[in-house]
């Protein structure tokens, strides 16, 4: 059965991710500017508000709340030509809502971007293609019709996937997405 | 008299020194001509995205100037992108309209409102730090110092005719991935020089 995943362990598991990605960037020349470890670039997915409330709090990451996941999208393709590190925190609504955008700017710019997709409503005893929402159904179809490497998140054991999906977003020069399979707690 | 485009455009490459600019529809191929240069990256293919574009890039370069020359008919596009803009608060960046009150690129169709639509007043009201219009080019280039240096974010609606040229009638340019892929090098450089 899938588990939530409590929101203290994903702000550790980002704050590696950014040191990492850090390390990679000055390894390439890159200095860092400000004193943020890195950006999220967040339209608010209720499936993991309780990351967004603990983000608050959290002066090493820079949390930049976008109108749209279009917008989104495109200021990561800025912040990636500066050299800087950056995560999406989005909705699968949200991804629907802006593939003009993933498609024209992540993949035909060859823009590194990582995104972590919430499946509100997704029933716990239920795989998403089998579920009664058309808006948890498509997700993992839409992403695998697009090509963007995707995994999904069903527990604590399984945050690893977050570091990994990053650096797999910045190898291919385009999209990754890690889907997260209950609300986080 | 509305103002020329390429006449602004031409204006903005003798004074921006080491400004980001990024143009998107028909500021594209005109300004390709006047600042065949790398420090430029076009909105092609996703429209609406040059303002999102630009604040990426003014986070990520607190230091240098980004200058978006945006279309009317896009910003109505992503017209959220303004209140998000001032939200981030870059001090760095100056967004530009050229406002021709159609959709010049794709057959001049007249935009929702035309001309009477008034961006200064939503670049206010998201919470701008300056907005103003332009209609004048005497008057473009006595701003012209503080335009690329005050405080911003800092919006000027420019009142424009029509460009010569579109990305229709005038194929080419770089495919986006090499713009970006160029730009960032060039950043990269800088960065690494300034380190
Ligand atoms: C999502 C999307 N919808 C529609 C179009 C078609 N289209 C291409 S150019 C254009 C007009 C652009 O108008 P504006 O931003 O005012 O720039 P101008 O051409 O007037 O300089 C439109 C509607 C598009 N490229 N993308
Ligand atoms: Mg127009």
């Amino acid at each position: 059965m899938p588990e939530s995943i409590p929101a203290p362990l994903i702000i550790d598991v980002l704050k590696d991710t950014f040191r990492e990605a850090r390390a990679a960037l000055a390894q390439e020349g890159w200095r860092q500017k400000g004193d943020h470890l890195g950006t999220i670039l967040s339209v608010p997915d209720t499936h993991q508000k309780s990351v967004l409330a603990a983000l608050d709090k959290e002066q090493a990451i820079r949390v930049i709340t976008c109108a749209t996941e279009d917008e989104a999208a495109t200021i990561n393709a800025g912040l990636w030509m500066g050299g800087e590190p950056v995560v999406l925190m989005i909705q699968h609504a949200g991804l629907y809502a802006s593939i003009n955008t993933l498609r024209g700017v992540a993949m035909d710019g060859k823009v590194p971007t990582f995104y972590m997709i919430g499946l509100l409503s997704r029933e716990k005893d239920k795989d998403p293609k089998d579920s009664r929402h058309s808006m948890v159904r498509f997700a993992e179809p839409l992403l695998d019709t697009f090509g963007v490497p995707h995994a999904r998140m069903e527990g604590p054991d399984d945050v690893h996937l977050i570091p990994e999906y990053y650096r797999l977003a910045q190898q291919r020069k385009g999209p990754a997405a890690v889907l997260v399979g209950l609300e986080t707690a | 008299m509305a103002m020329k485009p390429e006449e602004i455009l031409q204006a903005i490459h003798a004074a921006r020194g080491g400004a980001i600019c990024i143009p998107t529809m028909t500021t594209s191929p005109a300004w390709r001509t006047i600042a065949p240069d790398d420090l430029s990256v076009g909105c092609v293919g996703f429209m609406g995205g040059a303002s999102s574009l630009g604040l990426g890039l003014a986070l990520a370069n607190p230091d240098r100037r980004v200058v978006i020359f945006d279309g009317d008919g896009s910003l109505l596009m992503q017209l959220g992108s303004l209140a998000t803009i001032a939200g981030a608060r870059p001090r760095n960046l100056t967004h530009l309209l050229f406002k021709n009150g159609v959709y010049h690129t794709s057959g001049s169709q007249v935009t929702p409102g035309g001309l009477t639509v008034d961006f200064v007043q939503m670049a206010r009201g998201a919470g701008y730090r300056n907005a103003y219009a332009v209609r004048d080019f005497e008057d473009f280039k006595k701003r012209l110092p503080a335009v690329l240096s005050e405080e911003g974010p800092l919006f000027v609606e420019l009142h424009t005719g029509l460009a010569e040229k579109t990305p229709m009638t005038d194929r080419g340019g770089k495919p986006f991935h090499e713009q970006v892929d160029t730009l960032r090098r060039r950043l990269l450089t800088a960065a690494g020089g300034a380190a």
